[in-house]
């Protein structure tokens, strides 16, 4: 156990190491001048000087690389470029709670409804439930997230119209907080981001439930005689959700990925739009800031996947 | 690579394909003898004397044209790849002269043009002479979506062939070989894998973006239009997607390496190269062709993603995810110009799911439940 905890360890510096040094490099490559466009067309040599100083600009490459690391370990991001004077965590501080909160009421939901739906699936496998489960279920995994806002915006949009509810067809309400207004926000946006992966869930809980009806210890339940609750709840269900705590990461990798176009399309004012406006903006430190933080997000998801599928599985000697 | 780039199927390299004893014998190398020992005794008996056995290629084309869900999938790709080819040339003969206040007389071949405007004739809906409607800057949007049909199918077809090449490339060398370059590969999909999903292209398209603007419109074709930054696209879009299929593909070289006929091949003197290219990479065929599939429906939406994000294809040039954005603020006045390419993205993606869900049923029919 501790020497997988250790090499799990020195693994995930590596990946953070090489996500970071990706990240870094092409923030150093990138063309144009920062400095240059932060001043304008014309500018006081002396000023110029002092600025890439200040930013740590003029030193070589490994110097910036080792102040950059040096800093995230600090969880200090340095300065935007595009904002003078504001420090990268401040930008992104007031997206944080934003997408933190939109992301784990959809992991919540995910779970909590794709898992039963898989179950249900595996139980009545090859009848017109399991039929119509996983054909709904492999349309949402498949359809990408985007087009999904879109449908959903449209229906916003006539609800909107015909019932005289009021909603609102983008935005976000009020962090945490959940009056009917702010409910009313954060439906449509949760619920999309919701649908893929519950679909990805579902399908992972259906395959781990057929593979463990079919050992040999559920038929050895069933031929001492014990009730198909029994066998189902007592036996089945609890060695079925194994396989499904290793779905933490790739889940957190959906939910970073799908909050891009979310957020952008709901007009959500989280961690995503953030990027995407420092991307036009050319502010690279909040760029690379951004990155670090969501490749970092994945690889903690999948470490802790790794831990827990050792918690509940006291076969597994690591 | 798609929003959805981590398959539940695909998603732990190796496994798919470890107990298909159908791939690990040799599809389509395998002579006539051979196949008949692969064919069940049922099909044999059923078999009029004479007649020819069919390899075990023949019988995965059977299986797969026996799934109606692949050949309709089949059907919509080859649709909207005729459209997207063969569409533009035509569609610019039809229709008469059109008199416009600005424009003067306009023949069809000008605004049938995906990129011509006609600022009088803005959100107009279906008409004989705009099959699919307007847009809000009066250009044709049937027009409009078949230059990004072009653009989606250039895009994941450029992907493709980079992810196919070195994928295998690497692929087969860590599996064959081992050693340094194996843990090259394996670092490597650690670090891509841990950026999620579209992360790295963002990054990539974001950072490199305006550069791609200013040096690369000059190439013909794939340049001018705002394309430019279609070639950064794709090579991000392959970047993040070869380490997986590398990744299958070192598990496939794993098991055929201990094959029987790979030995007998290495114990007849045969150099490592040539086993290589006559016996392993012939028998990557069918899960490159899975993997791949799978992978377009990855890049389309990628593709289609990155310039809905306005970091893909520039106005005017035309792109899916472009036509949608574009759209997305009429979506409460004129819903159809947003709902028209988010319905055709939608069913390609579906297609190349069902199609590559298909392929690997019919390649590996013990993969089914």
């Amino acid at each position: 156990m501790i020497q997988f905890l250790i090499k799990r360890m020195v693994g995930l510096v590596f990946v953070v190491i090489g996500v970071t040094f990706i990240t870094f490099i092409m923030g150093y490559f990138a063309p144009g001048d920062p400095i240059r466009n932060l001043l304008g067309q014309h500018f006081d040599p002396r000023l110029y000087v002092q600025l890439k100083h200040a930013y740590g600009l003029d030193l070589p490459w490994y110097q910036q690389y080792y102040n950059f690391l040096v800093r995230l370990l600090h969880f200090d991001f340095g300065l935007s470029f595009a904002q003078q004077d504001r420090s990268v965590w401040d930008i992104l501080k007031g997206g944080a709670p934003i997408s933190i909160e939109l992301g784990m009421w959809a992991l919540l939901i995910q779970i909590l409804i794709g898992v039963p739906l898989g179950i249900i699936s595996a139980l009545k496998a090859s009848t017109w439930i399991d039929t119509l489960n996983m054909g709904v279920a492999l349309f949402f995994y498949a359809i990408p997230v985007f087009v999904l806002c879109v449908f959903v915006q449209v229906v916003l949009v006539w609800l909107d119209q015909h019932t005289g509810g009021s909603w609102p067809v983008s935005g976000w309400g009020n962090p945490w907080q959940y009056s009917w207004s702010d409910i009313q926000y954060k439906l449509a946006p949760i619920l999309v981001f919701t649908v893929g992966g519950m679909a990805y869930i579902a399908r992972l809980a259906r395959t781990s439930m057929l593979e463990v009806l079919r050992q040999d210890y559920v038929r050895t339940a069933r031929a001492k005689g014990l009730i198909e609750r029994v066998v189902i709840y007592r036996h089945a269900l609890r060695n079925a959700m194994i396989p499904l705590v290793t779905i933490l990461g790739v889940a957190i990798g959906f939910l970073v990925t799908g909050s891009f176009f979310i957020e952008q399309i709901f007009n959500i004012p989280g961690i995503a739009q953030i990027t995407i406006t420092s991307v036009n903006s050319r502010d690279y430190p909040v760029i690379q800031a951004t990155t670090v933080m969501l490749a970092v997000a994945v690889v903690i998801g999948n470490l802790i996947s790794d831990l827990l599928y050792t918690v509940v599985d006291p076969r597994i000697k690591l | 690579m798609d929003t959805k780039d981590k398959n539940p199927e695909i998603n732990t390299p190796g496994v798919m394909f470890n107990d298909a004893p159908n791939l690990s014998a040799d599809p389509l190398l395998m002579d006539q003898s051979d196949s008949a020992v692969a064919a069940t005794i049922s099909e044999v008996a059923e078999r009029k004397p004479g007649q020819k056995s069919p390899t075990p290629f023949q019988d995965s084309m059977r299986r797969l044209l026996r799934d109606k869900r692949a050949v309709v999938s089949m059907g919509v790709i080859a649709f909207f790849v005729l459209l997207a080819i063969i569409g533009p040339p035509i569609y610019q003969h039809i229709g008469a002269p059109y008199n416009s206040a600005t424009n003067g007389v306009v023949p069809a071949s000008v605004y049938h043009n995906p990129f011509h405007q006609e600022l009088e004739r803005q959100d107009e809906f279906i008409s004989s002479q705009y099959w699919l409607g307007t847009d809000s800057l009066g250009r044709d949007l049937l027009a409009r979506l078949m230059q990004g049909l072009l653009i989606s199918i250039s895009v994941a077809v450029l992907v493709e062939v980079i992810d196919i090449t070195l994928g295998i490339l690497i692929g087969v060398l860590a599996g064959y070989y081992g050693g340094w370059i194996d843990q090259f590969l394996a670092r490597f999909t650690d670090i891509m894998f841990a950026f999620p999903g579209l992360l790295f292209v963002i990054l990539l398209t974001g950072i490199f973006g305006t550069w791609a603007d200013d040096h690369l419109s000059a190439i013909p074709i794939i340049g001018p239009n705002g394309n430019a930054r279609l070639l950064l696209v794709s090579a991000a879009l392959a970047f993040t997607a070869w380490p997986l299929m590398a990744r299958y593909v070192r598990g496939q070289t794993l098991q055929l390496k201990e094959q029987q006929f790979v030995e007998a091949a290495r114990t007849a003197g045969t150099s490592g190269p040539r086993i290589i290219l006559r016996h392993i990479i012939p028998n990557l065929f069918s899960i490159v062709v899975v993997v791949a599939t799978l992978d377009m429906a990855n890049t389309i939406v990628g593709e289609a993603g990155i310039s809905l994000l306005g970091l893909g294809v520039q106005p005017p040039g035309s792109s899916i995810g472009l036509m949608i954005s574009d759209a997305a603020n009429m979506i409460d006045t004129h819903p159809w110009e947003v709902l028209l390419p988010s319905i055709v993205l939608a069913l390609i993606v579906l297609s190349f799911s069902f199609l590559g869900d298909g392929l690997r049923d019919a390649f590996d029919p013990h993969s089914k439940d």
